[in-house]
Protein backbone atom coordinates (compact mmCIF):
# COMPACT_ATOMS: atom_id res chain seq x y z
CA UNK A 1 0.00 0.00 0.00
CA UNK A 2 1.79 2.84 -1.48
CA UNK A 3 -1.08 5.23 -1.84
CA UNK A 4 -2.34 6.96 1.12
CA UNK A 5 -6.22 6.68 1.92
CA UNK A 6 -8.17 9.72 0.92
CA UNK A 7 -11.31 9.88 3.00
CA UNK A 8 -14.58 11.06 1.30
CA UNK A 9 -15.91 13.35 3.84
CA UNK A 10 -19.75 14.74 3.60
CA UNK A 11 -20.44 18.33 5.44
CA UNK A 12 -23.78 18.87 5.79
CA UNK A 13 -23.67 22.50 6.66
CA UNK A 14 -26.23 25.46 7.10
CA UNK A 15 -26.83 28.49 4.46
CA UNK A 16 -26.16 30.98 7.11
CA UNK A 17 -23.36 30.50 9.22
CA UNK A 18 -21.04 27.46 8.04
CA UNK A 19 -21.92 28.03 3.98
CA UNK A 20 -20.70 31.32 4.58
CA UNK A 21 -17.63 30.80 6.60
CA UNK A 22 -16.62 27.86 4.51
CA UNK A 23 -17.19 30.73 1.85
CA UNK A 24 -14.71 33.19 3.38
CA UNK A 25 -12.38 30.39 3.67
CA UNK A 26 -12.63 29.90 0.20
CA UNK A 27 -12.23 33.95 -0.95
CA UNK A 28 -9.41 34.36 1.62
CA UNK A 29 -7.49 31.33 -0.26
CA UNK A 30 -7.03 29.31 3.16
CA UNK A 31 -5.36 25.88 2.42
CA UNK A 32 -7.46 23.16 3.41
CA UNK A 33 -8.17 19.19 2.60
CA UNK A 34 -9.96 18.68 -0.30
CA UNK A 35 -11.95 15.70 0.98
CA UNK A 36 -14.55 17.32 1.74
CA UNK A 37 -17.93 17.80 -0.24
CA UNK A 38 -20.14 20.25 1.20
CA UNK A 39 -24.09 19.92 1.18
CA UNK A 40 -25.57 22.97 2.23
CA UNK A 41 -29.07 23.22 3.69
CA UNK A 42 -31.29 26.20 4.56
CA UNK A 43 -30.89 25.07 8.49
CA UNK A 44 -29.36 22.52 10.61
CA UNK A 45 -32.51 21.94 11.79
CA UNK A 46 -33.51 21.09 8.41
CA UNK A 47 -30.37 18.20 8.52
CA UNK A 48 -32.44 15.11 8.97
CA UNK A 49 -30.69 12.22 10.39
CA UNK A 50 -31.79 9.90 7.80
CA UNK A 51 -29.45 12.13 5.50
CA UNK A 52 -26.38 10.84 7.56
CA UNK A 53 -27.41 7.40 7.88
CA UNK A 54 -27.57 7.40 3.68
CA UNK A 55 -24.12 9.27 3.58
CA UNK A 56 -22.92 6.41 5.26
CA UNK A 57 -24.32 3.88 2.76
CA UNK A 58 -23.43 5.90 -0.01
CA UNK A 59 -19.79 5.52 0.60
CA UNK A 60 -19.25 8.26 3.17
CA UNK A 61 -16.25 7.23 5.48
CA UNK A 62 -16.87 10.65 7.37
CA UNK A 63 -19.59 13.21 8.28
CA UNK A 64 -19.08 16.83 9.21
CA UNK A 65 -22.55 18.52 10.90
CA UNK A 66 -22.41 22.45 11.23
CA UNK A 67 -24.13 25.59 11.56
CA UNK A 68 -24.83 28.62 13.39
CA UNK A 69 -23.55 29.12 16.92
CA UNK A 70 -26.26 29.26 19.56
CA UNK A 71 -28.00 32.36 19.81
CA UNK A 72 -26.87 33.13 16.03
CA UNK A 73 -29.44 30.84 14.33
CA UNK A 74 -31.38 32.82 11.49
CA UNK A 75 -34.40 30.93 12.17
CA UNK A 76 -33.99 32.09 15.86
CA UNK A 77 -34.25 27.96 17.41
CA UNK A 78 -33.27 25.65 14.13
CA UNK A 79 -30.03 25.05 15.62
CA UNK A 80 -31.65 24.86 19.16
CA UNK A 81 -33.79 22.10 18.19
CA UNK A 82 -31.11 20.25 15.74
CA UNK A 83 -29.03 20.16 19.18
CA UNK A 84 -31.69 18.25 21.03
CA UNK A 85 -32.12 15.91 18.02
CA UNK A 86 -27.81 15.61 18.03
CA UNK A 87 -28.00 14.46 21.36
CA UNK A 88 -30.19 11.82 21.07
CA UNK A 89 -29.03 10.87 17.42
CA UNK A 90 -25.57 10.49 18.93
CA UNK A 91 -26.47 8.53 21.78
CA UNK A 92 -29.04 6.07 19.66
CA UNK A 93 -25.78 5.68 17.50
CA UNK A 94 -22.80 4.80 20.41
CA UNK A 95 -26.06 2.66 21.90
CA UNK A 96 -26.36 0.15 18.36
CA UNK A 97 -22.62 0.04 18.41
CA UNK A 98 -21.87 2.71 15.31
CA UNK A 99 -18.69 4.34 15.86
CA UNK A 100 -19.97 8.25 16.45
CA UNK A 101 -16.62 9.66 15.82
CA UNK A 102 -16.83 9.21 12.51
CA UNK A 103 -19.60 12.12 12.94
CA UNK A 104 -18.68 15.62 13.98
CA UNK A 105 -20.37 17.92 14.98
CA UNK A 106 -19.78 21.50 15.00
CA UNK A 107 -20.78 25.03 15.36
CA UNK A 108 -18.85 27.21 12.47
CA UNK A 109 -19.81 31.19 12.07
CA UNK A 110 -19.68 33.24 8.77
CA UNK A 111 -16.81 34.98 10.41
CA UNK A 112 -14.64 31.55 11.06
CA UNK A 113 -13.43 30.67 8.13
CA UNK A 114 -9.79 29.32 9.61
CA UNK A 115 -11.93 27.48 11.91
CA UNK A 116 -13.72 25.86 9.28
CA UNK A 117 -10.69 25.53 7.87
CA UNK A 118 -8.49 23.77 10.85
CA UNK A 119 -11.66 21.43 11.43
CA UNK A 120 -11.94 19.85 7.77
CA UNK A 121 -8.11 19.45 8.17
CA UNK A 122 -8.93 17.62 11.84
CA UNK A 123 -11.73 15.43 10.44
CA UNK A 124 -9.84 14.22 7.33
CA UNK A 125 -6.62 13.68 9.62
CA UNK A 126 -9.05 11.38 11.71
CA UNK A 127 -10.65 9.59 9.54
CA UNK A 128 -7.65 8.64 7.81
CA UNK A 129 -6.13 7.37 10.80
CA UNK A 130 -9.66 5.59 11.22
CA UNK A 131 -9.79 3.77 7.77
CA UNK A 132 -12.19 3.50 5.37
CA UNK A 133 -15.94 3.14 6.41
CA UNK A 134 -17.00 -0.58 6.16
CA UNK A 135 -19.48 -1.29 8.68
CA UNK A 136 -22.17 -1.07 6.04
CA UNK A 137 -20.44 -2.96 3.19
CA UNK A 138 -19.86 -6.61 5.54
CA UNK A 139 -23.62 -6.15 6.66
CA UNK A 140 -24.74 -6.18 2.84
CA UNK A 141 -21.69 -8.56 2.30
CA UNK A 142 -23.23 -11.17 5.16
CA UNK A 143 -27.02 -10.41 4.03
CA UNK A 144 -25.87 -11.70 0.42
CA UNK A 145 -24.17 -14.59 1.39
CA UNK A 146 -27.38 -15.60 3.91
CA UNK A 147 -29.31 -15.40 0.70
CA UNK A 148 -26.99 -17.23 -1.40
CA UNK A 149 -26.82 -19.98 1.57
CA UNK A 150 -30.67 -20.22 1.88
CA UNK A 151 -30.75 -21.20 -1.90
CA UNK A 152 -28.10 -23.61 -1.68
CA UNK A 153 -30.18 -25.32 1.17
CA UNK A 154 -33.26 -25.00 -0.52
CA UNK B 1 -66.22 0.76 24.22
CA UNK B 2 -62.33 -1.04 23.48
CA UNK B 3 -61.74 -3.69 25.31
CA UNK B 4 -60.93 -7.07 26.28
CA UNK B 5 -62.44 -11.07 25.56
CA UNK B 6 -61.15 -14.45 26.31
CA UNK B 7 -60.73 -16.27 22.73
CA UNK B 8 -59.48 -19.75 21.50
CA UNK B 9 -57.04 -21.06 24.10
CA UNK B 10 -58.19 -18.53 26.59
CA UNK B 11 -55.57 -15.78 25.61
CA UNK B 12 -56.99 -12.36 25.35
CA UNK B 13 -57.63 -10.65 22.40
CA UNK B 14 -58.68 -7.58 21.77
CA UNK B 15 -62.56 -6.38 21.46
CA UNK B 16 -64.99 -4.06 20.47
CA UNK B 17 -68.35 -3.30 22.23
CA UNK B 18 -71.16 -1.39 20.33
CA UNK B 19 -73.71 -2.33 22.44
CA UNK B 20 -75.07 -3.05 26.32
CA UNK B 21 -75.63 -6.86 25.15
CA UNK B 22 -72.25 -7.04 24.19
CA UNK B 23 -70.86 -6.28 27.39
CA UNK B 24 -70.90 -9.65 29.12
CA UNK B 25 -67.96 -10.35 27.25
CA UNK B 26 -65.29 -7.85 28.69
CA UNK B 27 -62.65 -9.17 30.62
CA UNK B 28 -60.13 -7.59 32.25
CA UNK B 29 -56.94 -9.97 34.25
CA UNK B 30 -53.06 -9.74 34.39
CA UNK B 31 -52.76 -11.40 31.29
CA UNK B 32 -54.59 -8.57 29.44
CA UNK B 33 -50.85 -7.37 27.97
CA UNK B 34 -51.86 -5.58 24.50
CA UNK B 35 -52.03 -2.08 24.38
CA UNK B 36 -55.45 -1.03 23.07
CA UNK B 37 -54.65 2.69 22.76
CA UNK B 38 -53.38 1.70 19.37
CA UNK B 39 -57.20 1.45 18.20
CA UNK B 40 -57.98 4.80 19.76
CA UNK B 41 -56.62 7.39 16.67
CA UNK B 42 -58.37 4.80 14.49
CA UNK B 43 -60.48 6.55 11.71
CA UNK B 44 -63.49 3.86 12.70
CA UNK B 45 -62.97 4.50 16.44
CA UNK B 46 -63.37 8.13 16.46
CA UNK B 47 -66.34 7.85 14.44
CA UNK B 48 -68.01 6.82 17.63
CA UNK B 49 -67.19 10.37 19.35
CA UNK B 50 -67.76 8.82 22.71
CA UNK B 51 -65.59 5.67 23.40
CA UNK B 52 -64.38 4.07 26.34
CA UNK B 53 -61.11 1.95 27.08
CA UNK B 54 -60.39 -0.80 29.43
CA UNK B 55 -56.79 0.27 30.42
CA UNK B 56 -53.34 -1.63 31.79
CA UNK B 57 -50.42 0.72 32.86
CA UNK B 58 -49.28 0.92 29.18
CA UNK B 59 -52.71 2.23 27.79
CA UNK B 60 -53.01 4.63 30.41
CA UNK B 61 -50.08 6.76 29.91
CA UNK B 62 -50.00 5.92 26.06
CA UNK B 63 -53.94 8.06 26.45
CA UNK B 64 -52.04 10.60 28.60
CA UNK B 65 -49.51 11.15 25.33
CA UNK B 66 -51.74 10.90 22.84
CA UNK B 67 -53.35 14.05 24.73
CA UNK B 68 -50.34 15.80 24.97
CA UNK B 69 -49.98 15.22 21.07
CA UNK B 70 -53.72 16.89 20.40
CA UNK B 71 -54.45 13.39 19.23
CA UNK B 72 -57.83 12.41 21.27
CA UNK B 73 -59.07 16.17 21.25
CA UNK B 74 -62.47 15.13 19.09
CA UNK B 75 -63.50 12.03 21.05
CA UNK B 76 -65.37 12.38 24.35
CA UNK B 77 -63.39 9.26 26.18
CA UNK B 78 -63.94 7.51 29.38
CA UNK B 79 -60.67 5.34 30.52
CA UNK B 80 -61.67 2.45 32.65
CA UNK B 81 -58.62 0.61 34.64
CA UNK B 82 -58.52 -1.44 38.12
CA UNK B 83 -56.05 -0.65 40.74
CA UNK B 84 -53.52 -3.25 42.81
CA UNK B 85 -56.81 -3.23 45.13
CA UNK B 86 -59.11 -4.99 42.54
CA UNK B 87 -61.06 -1.84 42.60
CA UNK B 88 -62.87 -0.16 39.47
CA UNK B 89 -61.57 3.39 38.66
CA UNK B 90 -62.99 5.37 36.47
CA UNK B 91 -61.79 8.42 34.54
CA UNK B 92 -63.07 11.05 32.23
CA UNK B 93 -60.96 14.02 33.18
CA UNK B 94 -57.45 14.14 32.38
CA UNK B 95 -56.38 15.68 35.57
CA UNK B 96 -57.18 12.49 37.91
CA UNK B 97 -56.21 9.99 34.99
CA UNK B 98 -52.52 12.04 35.27
CA UNK B 99 -52.47 11.77 39.24
CA UNK B 100 -53.37 8.38 39.20
CA UNK B 101 -50.60 7.46 36.73
CA UNK B 102 -47.78 9.79 38.69
CA UNK B 103 -48.32 8.43 41.79
CA UNK B 104 -48.83 4.98 40.96
CA UNK B 105 -46.09 3.62 38.04
CA UNK B 106 -42.29 3.44 37.13
CA UNK B 107 -40.97 4.97 34.03
CA UNK B 108 -39.68 1.76 33.07
CA UNK B 109 -40.56 -1.78 34.16
CA UNK B 110 -37.72 -4.10 35.89
CA UNK B 111 -37.09 -6.16 33.30
CA UNK B 112 -36.92 -3.82 30.63
CA UNK B 113 -34.67 -2.02 33.11
CA UNK B 114 -32.19 -4.96 33.04
CA UNK B 115 -31.88 -5.48 29.92
CA UNK B 116 -31.00 -2.01 28.62
CA UNK B 117 -28.06 -2.70 31.49
CA UNK B 118 -27.06 -5.47 29.96
CA UNK B 119 -26.62 -3.82 26.26
CA UNK B 120 -25.18 -0.61 27.65
CA UNK B 121 -22.58 -2.36 29.57
CA UNK B 122 -21.32 -3.95 26.81
CA UNK B 123 -18.57 -2.84 24.45
CA UNK B 124 -18.87 -0.52 21.65
CA UNK B 125 -17.82 -3.67 19.09
CA UNK B 126 -20.23 -5.84 21.03
CA UNK B 127 -23.12 -4.17 20.66
CA UNK B 128 -22.25 -3.30 17.20
CA UNK B 129 -22.08 -7.43 17.11
CA UNK B 130 -25.53 -7.63 18.99
CA UNK B 131 -28.09 -5.44 17.15
CA UNK B 132 -26.55 -6.63 13.59
CA UNK B 133 -27.40 -9.97 14.58
CA UNK B 134 -30.52 -9.13 15.75
CA UNK B 135 -31.74 -6.50 12.76
CA UNK B 136 -29.73 -9.32 10.33
CA UNK B 137 -33.37 -11.19 11.36
CA UNK B 138 -35.97 -8.37 10.85
CA UNK B 139 -38.37 -9.41 8.03
CA UNK B 140 -39.57 -5.93 7.59
CA UNK B 141 -42.92 -6.96 8.89
CA UNK B 142 -43.23 -3.36 10.54
CA UNK B 143 -45.39 -5.43 13.27
CA UNK B 144 -43.71 -2.83 15.71
CA UNK B 145 -45.26 -0.18 13.59
CA UNK B 146 -48.58 -1.43 13.69
CA UNK B 147 -49.14 -2.26 17.20
CA UNK B 148 -47.63 1.07 18.54
CA UNK B 149 -49.83 3.57 19.98
CA UNK B 150 -47.63 6.46 18.61
CA UNK B 151 -47.26 5.32 15.24
CA UNK B 152 -50.21 6.87 14.14
CA UNK B 153 -48.88 9.17 10.44
CA UNK B 154 -51.04 8.39 7.94
CA UNK B 155 -48.12 7.95 5.75
CA UNK B 156 -44.91 6.83 6.96
CA UNK B 157 -41.76 7.44 5.90
CA UNK B 158 -40.76 3.85 4.75
CA UNK B 159 -43.68 3.89 1.99
CA UNK B 160 -42.01 6.91 0.51
CA UNK B 161 -40.55 5.94 -2.45
CA UNK B 162 -38.98 8.94 -3.72
CA UNK B 163 -36.91 9.51 -1.93
CA UNK B 164 -36.91 5.99 -1.03
CA UNK B 165 -35.43 6.10 2.17
CA UNK B 166 -35.78 2.64 3.72
CA UNK B 167 -35.37 -0.53 1.35
CA UNK B 168 -38.11 -2.19 1.09
CA UNK B 169 -36.33 -5.63 0.83
CA UNK B 170 -35.05 -7.14 3.90
CA UNK B 171 -31.52 -7.01 4.49
CA UNK B 172 -29.57 -5.64 7.44
CA UNK B 173 -28.63 -2.05 6.09
CA UNK B 174 -31.96 -1.32 5.45
CA UNK B 175 -33.23 -2.86 9.05
CA UNK B 176 -30.62 -0.88 11.20
CA UNK B 177 -32.12 2.47 9.08
CA UNK B 178 -35.45 1.35 9.69
CA UNK B 179 -34.71 0.82 13.31
CA UNK B 180 -32.75 4.04 13.94
CA UNK B 181 -35.54 5.75 12.01
CA UNK B 182 -38.57 4.24 14.08
CA UNK B 183 -36.68 4.88 17.28
CA UNK B 184 -35.62 8.41 16.32
CA UNK B 185 -38.96 9.16 15.36
CA UNK B 186 -40.70 7.96 18.71
CA UNK B 187 -37.75 9.20 20.99
CA UNK B 188 -39.59 11.25 23.72
CA UNK B 189 -42.70 10.00 22.69
CA UNK B 190 -42.60 6.09 23.49
CA UNK B 191 -43.98 5.64 26.56
CA UNK B 192 -42.31 2.38 27.15
CA UNK B 193 -44.57 -0.45 26.81
CA UNK B 194 -42.92 -2.91 25.41
CA UNK B 195 -45.43 -4.02 22.58
CA UNK B 196 -43.36 -3.83 19.77
CA UNK B 197 -40.33 -6.07 21.27
CA UNK B 198 -43.29 -8.84 22.07
CA UNK B 199 -44.77 -8.35 19.24
CA UNK B 200 -42.01 -8.69 16.90
CA UNK B 201 -42.12 -12.43 15.14
CA UNK B 202 -38.41 -12.65 15.08
CA UNK B 203 -37.88 -11.58 19.28
CA UNK B 204 -35.69 -8.35 18.18
CA UNK B 205 -35.76 -6.36 21.40
CA UNK B 206 -36.59 -3.57 19.38
CA UNK B 207 -37.93 -1.78 22.44
CA UNK B 208 -34.56 -1.22 24.15
CA UNK B 209 -33.36 1.34 21.46
CA UNK B 210 -36.49 3.42 22.54
CA UNK B 211 -35.92 2.82 25.73
CA UNK B 212 -32.93 3.41 25.59
CA UNK B 213 -34.14 6.86 24.00
CA UNK B 214 -36.39 7.63 26.75
CA UNK B 215 -33.55 7.24 28.96
CA UNK B 216 -31.74 9.87 27.48
CA UNK B 217 -34.03 12.56 27.52
CA UNK B 218 -34.98 12.30 31.03
CA UNK B 219 -30.85 12.20 31.94
CA UNK B 220 -30.49 14.99 29.75
CA UNK B 221 -33.35 17.39 29.13
CA UNK B 222 -35.71 16.04 32.16
CA UNK B 223 -38.41 15.21 30.27
CA UNK B 224 -40.53 11.89 30.88
CA UNK B 225 -43.30 10.63 28.98
CA UNK B 226 -46.74 9.65 29.61
CA UNK B 227 -46.99 10.56 32.76
CA UNK B 228 -48.90 13.88 31.77
CA UNK B 229 -51.17 14.70 29.18
CA UNK B 230 -49.50 18.94 28.75
CA UNK B 231 -46.23 17.76 28.33
CA UNK B 232 -45.61 17.14 24.75
CA UNK B 233 -43.11 16.10 22.93
CA UNK B 234 -39.19 16.68 23.97
CA UNK B 235 -37.56 17.00 20.67
CA UNK B 236 -40.27 19.24 19.36
CA UNK B 237 -38.61 21.92 22.17
CA UNK B 238 -35.51 23.14 23.46
CA UNK B 239 -33.57 25.16 26.50
CA UNK B 240 -31.15 27.42 25.09
CA UNK B 241 -28.92 25.82 28.27
CA UNK B 242 -29.27 22.15 26.99
CA UNK B 243 -25.77 20.66 28.05
CA UNK B 244 -23.63 18.55 25.47
CA UNK B 245 -20.03 17.89 25.09
CA UNK B 246 -19.18 16.87 21.94
CA UNK B 247 -20.16 19.84 19.66
CA UNK B 248 -16.66 21.58 18.63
Amino acid sequence: MSEQFEPKIIAFVCNWCTYAGADLAGTSRTKYATNVSIIRFPCTGRIDFMLLMKAFENGADGIIVSGCHPNDCHYTSGNFHARRRWIVFRSLLDFMGFDTDRITFSWVSAAEGTKWAGLVDEVTEKIREKGPFTEFKQLDLSTLEKIENDAITK
Amino acid sequence: MIGFKNAIHKLPVPCFVENAAQVEQLIFTPSCQGNLAVYLHKPEVKAAKKVGIVANIATLRSVLQLVSENQLGDIEKTVLTVNAQNELLMFDNMDALEQYVQANFPVISDEDKKLLDQVNAMTRAERWQFWTEQFSACVKCYACRAVCPMCYCSTCTVESNQPQWIKVSSETTGNLEWHTMRAMHLAGRCINCGECGRICPVGIPVHLLTAKMNQDIEAEFGAKTGFSFKSGYALNTFKPGDKEQFIK
